[in-house]
């Protein structure tokens, strides 16, 4: 019986044709050699797959900046973490906090002249509102 | 299928530096030579971008850049120099202010890297173009001059290397 041989790598890499393939498959099932020699082989290349890329030594290209691709992937990490937490923060807020009733254009004066009142430095000169807007929540 | 090709090496260096800096290092294992041969590969492409005619782009870079380095494995055998030990490499990156991370990042994968250098050299070239480069079988070939079921046959063989060297 012929052993699987190189197609066992070249299976792994997707390098196969789609009959080849089934032939490896076929020949598989029913060999125990080939088929152990296929799993400890696709442990090797995920080994060096998994191998870090490492960064270039600072001044080996003198004219062209290099950006660091992983610090960008834990940049996104963390970017989408702090995001999360914002829109927790700003979900429990929603929950927690009582929906406004309806605010009147007159609710906004007396509360806007109060502060007026009691801080000369406060606020614009004057304020326009159309009289016919509401502020619905 | 035509790729994009980058128009200028500085493109190249930004695009392809580092991957031209990880196939040297897993090579020789040597961060100062693998330093050297990014920047003759880069010296190399900015001479040969000129009459670069368009096809595999990938092939032509990486036939590049296998050349320059065994020119320089054969330039190195010819003026054989005292090597530096790991060692001192490693002291090189302690004064780094992120020294402790790459040194982490450096040793995951000691033994591998140690395994590969036992390779001979031809089964070492393939297996770093295909896993740590990521080429495909025909770019490996036209990067390599040989057919690609050499190619096959030598990432196969390099493999169950690796397997016995590591079990």
């Amino acid at each position: 019986m012929r052993h699987a041989g190189d197609t066992i790598s070249a299976y792994l890499d997707g390098e196969l044709r789609p009959e080849e393939v089934h032939r490896l498959l076929e020949h598989l099932a029913s060999c125990g050699r080939c088929s152990a020699e296929m799993t400890a082989l696709q442990g090797v290349r995920s080994s060096v797959r998994s191998l870090p890329m490492i960064e270039l030594p600072r001044g080996t290209l003198p004219e062209a900046e290099v950006t660091p691709i992983p610090l960008r992937r834990n940049r996104g990490f963390i970017a989408a973490v702090a995001a999360a937490v914002v829109a927790a923060v700003i979900g429990i807020a929603a929950l927690v906090t009582p929906p406004p009733e309806s605010i009147s254009v007159e609710d906004l004066n007396s509360r806007f002249g109060a502060r007026l009142s009691l801080d000369p430095a406060f606020g614009p000169a004057k304020v326009l509102v159309p009289e016919t807007v509401e502020l619905q929540r | 299928m035509v790729e994009p090709v980058p128009l200028n090496w500085e493109e190249v260096a930004r695009v392809y530096g580092r991957k031209i800096y990880n196939f040297a290092y897993r090579l020789t294992g040597n961060p100062a030579d693998s330093a050297d041969l990014v920047q003759e590969v880069l010296l190399r492409v900015r001479k040969g971008l000129e009459s670069y005619q368009p096809g595999s782009f990938d092939g032509w870079l990486w036939r590049i850049t296998r050349n320059a380095f065994l020119d320089e494995v054969r330039r190195k055998k010819r003026r054989p120099q005292i090597s530096l030990p790991d060692e001192v490499d490693r002291w090189d990156i302690a004064a780094s202010p992120s020294a402790d991370i790459e040194y982490d990042r450096l040793s995951i994968g000691d033994d591998i890297q140690k395994a590969l250098l036992e390779l001979p050299i031809e089964f070492r070239e393939a297996v770093v173009l295909c896993d740590v480069v990521g080429l495909s079988y025909e770019e490996i070939a036209a990067a390599t001059a040989v057919p690609i079921g050499t190619v096959r046959s030598r990432i196969h063989r390099g493999r169950k290397q690796l397997r016995d060297v590591l079990s």
